[in-house]
């Protein structure tokens, strides 16, 4: 059994495509997810928006965000449905659980370490570090005259 | 000459790499050296997201391309993480790959 693990699929639909089409196609995701054991998180659409560049003939489209739990045979008939699916001009399939995972755990230890620093009674700020290396480099200027004397 | 002697004993053992070597062009050429600090880690963000414009506006100037770290002076692990961001926005049109 492959592992379920968190992704994200953010598609834009056709400027062309009507509302029906919009809430077919999430439907659409919706089902394959469903069927093939994965489970969804939430849905957003962001609505119709402005391209940076045109993709095909097309200047502006609809963005729908998904995002859901799955397998990779999962995201693989995804891509593919995607791929093939004339309303979509341009979808992004991407694993975010890794990502998420490394900022939650950067985000622990640096909380941990704030607890540490107020267990020790220091103030809670991490700019003070920084400030001490940039007086260090004008102390060594300093210091210098006085290793001459 | 006063430098070499600067980097020698100091420089090694201390760690704190980037900004020895900064501090060690810095009085040379008796520069406004402005110290640079990584926005990310001051604002304390730990996931760049590609969705969010609003972050990423800053790093892209009027060419599109991405900010440079010397430039921006953000760190290497944050600009790491905002490339990939800004590459996942591009493929989405959100940002451009060029403007002429």
């Amino acid at each position: 059994m492959s592992q379920k693990r968190l992704y994200e699929l953010v598609y834009i639909v056709s400027p062309d495509a009507t509302e029906q089409t919009i809430t077919d196609l999430h439907t659409q995701v919706e089902s394959i997810v469903t069927r093939l054991q994965g489970e969804m998180v939430r849905t957003e659409n962001w609505g119709r928006r402005r391209l940076a560049y045109r993709i095909g003939k097309h200047r502006e489209g609809t963005y729908v965000l998904e995002v859901f739990h799955g397998t990779g045979e999962l995201t693989k008939e995804l891509d593919r449905r995607l791929k093939v699916t004339d309303d979509v001009i341009r979808h992004l399939l991407i694993r975010v659980d890794e990502e998420l995972k490394v900022a939650e755990r950067s985000r622990a230890k640096r909380q941990a370490e704030a607890e540490k620093r107020i267990a020790r009674g220091l103030p809670p700020l991490g700019q003070g570090r920084r400030r001490t290396s940039d007086d260090g480099g004008d102390d060594d200027r300093g210091d210098e005259p006085e290793v001459e004397r | 000459m006063s430098d070499e002697r600067r980097s020698g004993p100091g420089g090694g053992p201390k760690g704190r790499g980037g900004a020895r070597g900064a501090a060690k062009g810095g009085p040379r050429r008796t520069m406004f050296r402005r110290r640079k600090v990584c926005k990310f880690c001051a604002d304390k963000i730990d996931y760049i997201d590609y969705k969010d414009m609003k972050m990423l506006q800053p790093f892209i100037p009027e060419r599109a391309k991405i900010l440079p770290r010397r430039i921006s002076g953000v760190c290497a692990m944050h600009q790491r993480k905002l490339q990939m961001a800004i590459k996942r926005a591009r493929l989405l049109a959100m940002l451009p790959f060029v403007t002429d």
